[in-house]
This record gives structure tokens, C-alpha cells and sequence, in this order.
């Protein structure tokens, strides 16, 4: 029986300092980060002004007078509530329409998915060169007649919000196309083979049989949307550096403004606080509901 | 008859499918072409085909005196591998230490690594950078694998892990341990083996997440020290002397390895979103 | 036990081969970091160039160029200074956004007082943080001569010949004035002209009453100003389309005849921009006034600020001074950039310069005797805006295509500048 113990004890620190080096990095990476982050929050640390003094909550107090911040997070509302469901409802079209049995859908697939594999970067180029003022977009439209002007598509606020939703949908469509393919491909055949048996029309499966066996699909995507569009940064930095006159700037891109050019850290970890609860609240709040809905169905 | 409308409908959804498709895409035909037309032919006709088909805008990359170009793929290549070579062991190892945990333990520990899913990395990049300054790798390249592995990408590991894990048969494990493996081994020759999927779907996202990073490489490495291929890019937007068809030619060879290896993967890729999505 | 010690010897292997990178990327004792941007004319072998020469006089020390991501090298400089690799030598920055907290250290007066025309052009608070090697015009107004004998136009000299002309050219179907608006500092031209030409045309320490309280950005003299930018988007002088047009595109519809004028800085004079061929059918005016006098928005430019944080501090103003007074480093910004020398020892025939028509009629503005004011938003002394406050009037500039409530903006403005300047 000794023999037997030694060995076990052994075995039960076996991973552990793997583990807690895990745990340590991420500490170290994140968690401290992020306490570190909510500390600044209550000062007034500021490099260029070397000050660093606590000042309470006097920074989320003037968050709430700070007019381009304001400005940022209205901006930030508009694209992810279109971003997501632009992208949504056009990725489940798309899904549905190339969920083709014949050979020549997988090509068109591999094709539709690959923005998401391209870098924001990459993909803001492409589009920027598309939408300047003698780019792609105009000539055609000139060409065709259809405007006598060229259009100032990065060039008016509402137009450059516009042109920012759209490219971000554009990438994000990549995204929830695979997703939705991948969760029509495990809806059982016999499924609607046996709603058809019972006379059910198109609508009407893809209402009742359809929408409820890809709901955990729906949650994943509508989430990871929401998500990645809040800390969206390198799409706006390349497309229109967050103007014209700071109209398309975001939270997450206004932060990063405050911290690394105006180097107001204390306030800046104020904006950063707000985008994280910001960030929670729409997260946890929709898988809450879309899970409940899942429940449901 | 009615064969006959169907083969009719079915052509006529094969002809939207392919009219998406193409409209779709047409960004990227248009950025492909532009890599291979000259400065004038991308101004004139964007839409156009490559003809006369040119090398110059790729030879124009790829010389230019400060290669840019090539450091920035080694730079990119040294940190994404460095940071999965560390990162999924360490987080198969945690993960499958987690799923030995019972009780709040293991609750605890799983909310714990969540909350990182949801981080926008804006708000932890300043503390970050001042962490990294206090330890004196600030702008380095440990400095920047350090801080990916720790940070969220340590959080979608592991809860890809374990979340895999839940699904892994406890017996094969148990056997092991009863013929007196010790722990090291029994992850390393029983549970990494059968964690496969769960690592192909890790390592595919999680590398194509750090290749195409910005904002890291942006601040926390800096200028200083080069850049990866993704800030290089951003780099030479901002630069007057580089032309157009030089820039294509560049972001060509940026998107070639990415675009590649998801094409290779593809069926990996796809998988790992679909056992995503269907397990939630 | 084997393949316990392997999975260790490879993790630790991994971890020590990401941790031994910084062997190889930290090295390099003597080496100093130099930020500069870049411009049609100041390209990357522009730098390159100028850098090897002034290396000659400070042999022991290797020069690494980082290159600034965004035109406005101020604000990168800032992002450099935030993630901790402030530059030891900076290229053209705005000096007042970094002495609040003594980044820059500032030049000896004697070097200064031996070497350049204007000694004190550059000083704030009494220290000069950039060498006063060069001026510039910011902006003035380049005019097509043959679109303007198409049109009968002749050379505006008040407010009222220059909106008239702009009536004029837009009821021909001619843009009459190239912007390249996607550029918030290019933008911000007309608004640069009017606030130095009406403003401090009609009071030169108007800056510093704003400094010292005596005077606000919303009062009537600037609003007044700024609401003339607002009149010249409503009466059609620029392309609808003009904020999305960058610079380089601006450079080129400007000269390819689709737009009638021009307003930029003098460095458009550099052969960087224009030919000698372009330039024979350019003309030149100063940013026009209500009553037709003449007030030239200058510059005393520079380059080489020093970081007082480098670790070598001796060795990098060493190598910032050598840059400054190299003959052929101001050659080639005389040629390429347009600039206007400053040095004392060196008259501008001394250079051996080449310069077109157009260089030679812009410099005549700053040799003749008139009233010369603080490029606005430009300069580098004391009248240098708040920091920050740059950004701010350069969104300005942008904003008033959308919105034409100037007193609004400008109370804004106000706040900003307050803010910018409490301790």
C-alpha cells in the first residue's frame, strides 16, 4: 500500500505549478490590469502635467459634461446596434442561400468567408480606397450618371458613420455567415423532411424548425458581434482616423486618444471603466435574453 | 414536369448564391487585381483586369530599403508562434487541472478566466504598458508575447479547454491513473492527445487573432523595436512616399499566410466554429 | 519520468526563447533614437540622407529613424512619450506641448545667437527648444494664372475681390478653392489664414491676452473670422467632396487645373510638389483682408528638438545641432520644401539652391518689409496654442462643413483652452 501512496501523492501537484503559472500570468496580464485600471480612474495622473493626485469620482463626474465623450458613446451605440443587426440577419441570409448541396456552394462559401481572416487594417484600405472622393464608388456613380457630384462619403459625419457601419457589417457578414452555415449544417435533415410531411411551408419551417435548432448558433454570433464591434479600433484608425471633427471617433478609440495623445491617464481610465460596464451590461444582457429565448423555443 | 421546376429553382438559387457571392467580394477581387496593375491602371480602371499583368508593385514591396515587408512577416511569425508555443500548453494544462477541480473552486476559477472574454483590451492596454516599464520589457518582444499569452487570448483557451473537456470519456483518464501514471504524463500522453480538436480550433483562431493584432504591437511594442507586419502596414499608410500600387502590393503579401493557412484549415476552421456554436 | 522532463525542458525551453529575444533586440550602446514624418518632400531618403551627413559630425553615435504613423508628428510624439520611448531627437514638433512637464531640452542662446537671423524667433518663455533654421508662409494662396485670364479675374487683394472671384469661378463650373480636407491640419488652411490675417492683423499679442484671460476664443474679433470659413463653404468654394480628399490628391487636382486655388503653406513651392513647368502658370497672393492690407502669416520653423530625458543628452543635441546647420540638409529643404533660410552665415544665393519662379515670388514676402504675424496654430514660440488645442481647431476646421452654428463651437473651443491651460 505505501508504495501506491507516494507515487498518487506525487501525482496530485503534478499540473498544479502549470496551473498557477497560468493563473499567474493571467493575474499579472489582466486582472491586475484591470484593478490597476479602476484605481487610476479616481486621479488625475497626467505624464505631460506630471500630476497624480487621488481626485474621487471627479472624472466620471466631468465624463458626463464631456461632449465628445458623449458624442463617442452615441457613436458607438448607432454602429454596434447596426453592425449587429446588419450583420446578423445578411449572415443568416447568406448562410441559408449557400447552404447549397452541390459542389460549386462550397467554393462560394470559402470565398464569403475569407474577410474575416483579413486584418481590420487590411480591410479599411481596401475600403478606403473604394470610398475617397475619386475612388471606386463615385466614378461608377459619376459614370452612370446617377451623381453629377462626387459624394463625401468619409467626409461628412453622418456619411463617414454610415461608411464605418457598412464596412464593419462587410467584415463582420464573414463572420456570421460561417457561423450560421455551421449551425444550419447540424439541423437533422429529417427535421424538415417531417415538417414537410405535415404540410409546412417554407415560412412556417423556417419559423418552427429552423430558428429554434440554430438558436445557440444565434446566441454565439449576436454576442461575439456585440463584442468585437465594442472594442472596435484599427477599422476606424485607417478608414477616417475618427473625423471628420472627431465624428467617428468611438469609446474604445476616444480612450486610447485620451490616454496615449492627450496622456490624461486618470481620465482616461475613466472611459476605460465605462466601456467595460458598458461592455458587461450589453454582453450579459443579451445572452441572458437570448438564452432564455433559447429556452423557449 | 416537376422535375423540371426544380431543376429550375435550383438554378435559379444557384444564380443568386453566385450574384452575392461576387458582389460580395468585390473589395477584395478589386485589392487583388490593384497588387498587379500599375499606379495609372489602378486610377483609371479599378474594376479592371490585371492586363498588362505586372510584378512591379510586389518587387516594389518587397525592395524597399527599409524591409518592411520582410521583418514585419518574421516579426509577425516570431510572435504568433512564441505565443502559441507557450500559450496552449499552459492553457491545456490549466484547463484540464480546472476539470480535476470540484466545487466553487472550479466555478470560481472558470468565472475568473471568462471575464477576460469580454475585456475590451483598450482598458487594460495603459496598465499594461506601465507594468511592462516597471519590469524593464517595455517595447520588446517578450514584452508583447507576454502580455498576449496572459492576457484575453489565455481566457478563450481555456474556455475552449474546458469547455472540450467536459466531453472527454473520464475512464481513459482514470485507467491511466490507475496504471500509476503520474499527472504530467497522463496530460502530456492520455489528455493532450485527445484535446486535438480542441487545440486546432485554439491555435487557428488564437493565431490568426495575434497576427492580425493592432493595437498591441502598436503600443507595446512600439517603433522601436520594428514592426509586425499588421502595424507595418499601418506604417507605411502614413508614409507620402510610398505610391498606391506599391501599397497593394504590400498588403498582398500581408494577407498571403493568413489567407493560406485558413484556406488549408479551412475544414478545422469551420469545425471549431460549429462545435462553438452548437454546444453555446 | 523521461517524458516528464521533456514536457518541463519544453516549456521552459519556449518561455526562455521568448525571453532571450530581448538579448537580441536590446543591444546598441550609443545609439539614439531620432522621430521624423514624413511629407511629399521630406520622403524617407530625404531623412536617410540628411541623417548620414549630420552623423559626420558626431561619429560615435548611431542615429535609429522612427517614423511617425500620423501626420501630426506632435500628437505621436505624445503616444512615443506615453508608451515610454519618448525619442531622444524629435523632427518639427510642437515644443509647448511638452515643456509643461520639461521633456525638451533647450538650446545654449550663445549657438543660437552665432548661428541664425532671427535668435528668439523660436522662444518660449524666454528658452528655444527648436533651432530657428528656416521660415514659412502658412498659408498663402496659390492661384492657376490661366484659369483666372480665362476667367477675367484679376489678382484679389481685400476680402470682398476674393469672394467675388470665388462667385465668379463657381457660377463657371470651376472649383475655386482646393481643400484637402481629409487631413484635419491641411483642412484647417482657411481657418489658419483668417485667424492670422483678421485676427492678429488687427492685434499681434492677441495670443497672449487669450493666454492671460484677457481675451476668448468666442469674442466677436475670432468669431467673426471663423464665420467667414462658414460663409466660404456656403457660397460653393470648395468640392462638396472635399473631406474626403487627402492631401497628395489635393497637390494633384490643384495642379492639373481642376480647381482654380490654392490655399497651403509655402513649402507647396518646393519642387517636391511643383515643377519648374507647373510653377511658370502659378501666381501667389497673400491670404486676403477686409481692407486689402497686407499681413504675411509666418513661421520661423526648425527641426531638431531634444529629449531632456535621453540617456545622452549631450550626444543627442550634439547631433541635432550638426543636422540644423548642415548647408546641405537646408539645400534640400530650400529645393524640395520651399523653405526660407534663417542662418546668419548663409545667405539663400549661398546654397546653390535651384528654385522655380513661384519659390522666388513667395520668398519676396518675406524679405520685403510688411506686416508679418504668428502663423496661427503654427508657430513654435510663445503664441503656440495650448496643448492640444491644435486638435481642437482642427476639428474645427472640418466642422464647419456640417454645422454653421460658429459661436456654439467656438464657446467649446473656450472650454478646451481652459482646460488645457488650468495647472
Amino acid at each position: 500500500m505505501s508504495t501506491h501512496t507516494q507515487p498518487h501523492a506525487r501525482h496530485r501537484i503534478g499540473l498544479a505549478p502549470l496551473a498557477v503559472l497560468a493563473l499567474l500570468l493571467y493575474a499579472a496580464f489582466l486582472i491586475y490590469p484591470l484593478v490597476q485600471s479602476f484605481i487610476t480612474s479616481l486621479t488625475n495622473r497626467n505624464v505631460l502635467n506630471a500630476t497624480n493626485a487621488f481626485i474621487g469620482f471627479a472624472n466620471f463626474a466631468e465624463l458626463v459634461h464631456d461632449e465628445r465623450f458623449l458624442r463617442s458613446l452615441g457613436f458607438t451605440l448607432v454602429v454596434v446596434l447596426f453592425v449587429t443587426v446588419v450583420s446578423n440577419v445578411f449572415g443568416l441570409l447568406f448562410a441559408m442561400l449557400l447552404n447549397g448541396p452541390a459542389r460549386h456552394y462550397k467554393i462560394m462559401r470559402t470565398l464569403v468567408f475569407i474577410p474575416q481572416v483579413l486584418s481590420g487594417v487590411i480591410v479599411a484600405f481596401m475600403w478606403r480606397s473604394i470610398l475617397t472622393e475619386n475612388g471606386l464608388l463615385n466614378s461608377v456613380l459619376q459614370g452612370t450618371g446617377l451623381t453629377q457630384q462626387p459624394i463625401s462619403w468619409l467626409g461628412t459625419p453622418e456619411l463617414a458613420t454610415l461608411s464605418i457601419c457598412v464596412v464593419v457589417s462587410w467584415m463582420t457578414i464573414a463572420f456570421t455567415t460561417v457561423v450560421y452555415t455551421a449551425a444550419l449544417q447540424s439541423v437533422p435533415a429529417e427535421l424538415h423532411e417531417a415538417a414537410r410531411m405535415d404540410g409546412a411551408g417554407p415560412l412556417n419551417r423556417f419559423r418552427n424548425v429552423t430558428l429554434p435548432m440554430i438558436a445557440p448558433g444565434t446566441t454565439i454570433s449576436v454576442t461575439l458581434t456585440l463584442i468585437t464591434t465594442l472594442k472596435l479600433f484599427d477599422v476606424i484608425a485607417v478608414l477616417t482616423g475618427g473625423g471628420p471633427a472627431n465624428s467617428t471617433k468611438s469609446v474604445a478609440f476616444y480612450l486610447i486618444d485620451v490616454a496615449f495623445t492627450s496622456n490624461r491617464f486618470g481620465y482616461a481610465s475613466a472611459i476605460a471603466m465605462v466601456l467595460l460596464a458598458l461592455t458587461a451590461v450589453v454582453a450579459y444582457g443579451v445572452t441572458y435574453l437570448l438564452r432564455r429565448r433559447e429556452a423557449h423555443l | 414536369m416537376s422535375a423540371l421546376l426544380l431543376n429550375r429553382t435550383t438554378r435559379g438559387r444557384a444564380l443568386a448564391a453566385w450574384l452575392v457571392t461576387v458582389a460580395f467580394i468585390v473589395p477584395i477581387y478589386i485589392a487583388l487585381v490593384s497588387a498587379f496593375k500599375s499606379q495609372s491602371q489602378i486610377l483609371s480602371n479599378p474594376l479592371g483586369p490585371p492586363v498588362p499583368f505586372t510584378w512591379e508593385n510586389i518587387g516594389n514591396a518587397l525592395s524597399r530599403p527599409d524591409a518592411l515587408v520582410q521583418t514585419g512577416l518574421l516579426n509577425s511569425i516570431v510572435v504568433t508562434v512564441a505565443t502559441l508555443l507557450v500559450l496552449i500548453p499552459l492553457a491545456a494544462a490549466a484547463s484540464f487541472w480546472i476539470s480535476e477541480r470540484t466545487g466553487w473552486v472550479k466555478s470560481g476559477l472558470i468565472a475568473l478566466f471568462a471575464l477576460g472574454l469580454m475585456i475590451p483590451p483598450q482598458v487594460v492596454l495603459q496598465p499594461i504598458v506601465s507594468l511592462l516599464q516597471s519590469v524593464g520589457l517595455a517595447n520588446s518582444y517578450p514584452g508583447l508575447i507576454l502580455s498576449n499569452i496572459g492576457g484575453g487570448y489565455m481566457s478563450f483557451a481555456v474556455f475552449v479547454y474546458v469547455g472540450f473537456l467536459r466531453t472527454v470519456p473520464r475512464d481513459v483518464i482514470e485507467a491511466a491513473r490507475v496504471d500509476g501514471a503520474s499527472e504530467l504524463r497522463v496530460w502530456w500522453t492520455i489528455v493532450m492527445p485527445l484535446l486535438r480538436p480542441a487545440t486546432a480550433t485554439v491555435g487557428i483562431f488564437l493565431g490568426l487573432w495575434v497576427w492580425n493584432d493592432f493595437l498591441n504591437p502598436l503600443f507595446i511594442l512600439g517603433p522601436l523595436q520594428g514592426q509586425t507586419i499588421t502595424t507595418g502596414i499601418y506604417q507605411s499608410l502614413g508614409q507620402y512616399s510610398t505610391d498606391y500600387g506599391q501599397l497593394f502590393g504590400i498588403m498582398f503579401l500581408a494577407a498571403l499566410i493568413p489567407v493560406v493557412g485558413y484556406l488549408v484549415t479551412q475544414r478545422e476552421f469551420i469545425h471549431g466554429l460549429m462545435s462553438g456554436a452548437s454546444k453555446g | 519520468m523521461t517524458s516528464r522532463r521533456r514536457i518541463m525542458t519544453a516549456t521552459v525551453l519556449a518561455l526562455t526563447t521568448a525571453l532571450g529575444l530581448s538579448a537580441c533586440s536590446q543591444g546598441g550602446g550609443g545609439s539614439l533614437t531620432f522621430m521624423v514624418f514624413e511629407t511629399p518632400a521630406l520622403d524617407a531618403k530625404f531623412w536617410d540622407t540628411s541623417i548620414a551627413t549630420a552623423a559626420k559630425e558626431a561619429p560615435s553615435t548611431t542615429i535609429k529613424k522612427i517614423v511617425s504613423t500620423d501626420a501630426d508628428r506632435t500628437k505621436y510624439a505624445k503616444q512615443l512619450q506615453a508608451s515610454g520611448q519618448f525619442p531622444d531627437i524629435l523632427a518639427s514638433i510642437s515644443p509647448k506641448d511638452f515643456t509643461g512637464a520639461k521633456l525638451l531640452k533647450p538650446f545654449d542662446q550663445k549657438w543660437l545667437d552665432d548661428n541664425f537671423l532671427q535668435p528668439t524667433a523660436n522662444a518660449i518663455e524666454g528658452e528655444t527648444y527648436i533651432p530657428p533654421t528656416n521660415s514659412q508662409i502658412i498659408p498663402l494662396v496659390f492661384y492657376n494664372k490661366k484659369i483666372f485670364a480665362d476667367n477675367g479675374i484679376s489678382v484679389p487683394t481685400t476680402w470682398a475681390d476674393f469672394t467675388a472671384a470665388i462667385t465668379k469661378l463657381r457660377a463657371a463650373g470651376i472649383t475655386p478653392l482646393e481643400l484637402a480636407g481629409s487631413e484635419a491640419w491641411a483642412a484647417s488652411m482657411p481657418l489658419v489664414g483668417l485667424a492670422s490675417a483678421d485676427v492678429l492683423g488687427k492685434d499681434p499679442t492677441w495670443i497672449q491676452k487669450l493666454y492671460k484671460g484677457g481675451a476668448k476664443l468666442s469674442d466677436p474679433l475670432f468669431a467673426n473670422a471663423m464665420q467667414k470659413a462658414v460663409n466660404l463653404v456656403k457660397m460653393g468654394a470648395y468640392n462638396p467632396a472635399a473631406l474626403s480628399v487627402d492631401f497628395k490628391t489635393a497637390n494633384s487636382n490643384f495642379l492639373a487645373g481642376k480647381s482654380a486655388m490654392y490655399p497651403m503653406g509655402s513649402w507647396f513651392t518646393g519642387s517636391s510638389y511643383i515643377t519648374a513647368a507647373q510653377a511658370d502658370n502659378i501666381g501667389v497672393f497673400p491670404w486676403p483682408t477686409d481692407d486689402g492690407s497686407v499681413v504675411i502669416p509666418f513661421n520661423v520653423g526648425g527641426t531638431t528638438s531634444v529629449s531632456a530625458t535621453s540617456k545622452n543628452v549631450d550626444a543627442a543635441q550634439k547631433f541635432a545641432q550638426a543636422w540644423s546647420l548642415a548647408p546641405a540638409n537646408l539645400k534640400v529643404l530650400i529645393e524640395t520644401d520651399g523653405a526660407f533660410p534663417m542662418m546668419k552665415k548663409l545667405s539663400i544665393k549661398d546654397f546653390g539652391a535651384t528654385v522655380s519662379s513661384l519659390y522666388n515670388s513667395s520668398y519676396s514676402y518675406v524679405t520685403n518689409s510688411n506686416t508679418k504675424v504668428s502663423s496661427f496654430g503654427w508657430v513654435n514660440n510663445d503664441d503656440a496654442l495650448a496643448p492640444g488645442i491644435n486638435d481642437s481647431f482642427y476639428a474645427l476646421a472640418q466642422s464647419v462643413f456640417s454645422d454653421s452654428d460658429v459661436k456654439t463651437q467656438l464657446t467649446k473651443l473656450d472650454a478646451d483652452w481652459a482646460a488645457a491651460t488650468k495647472k
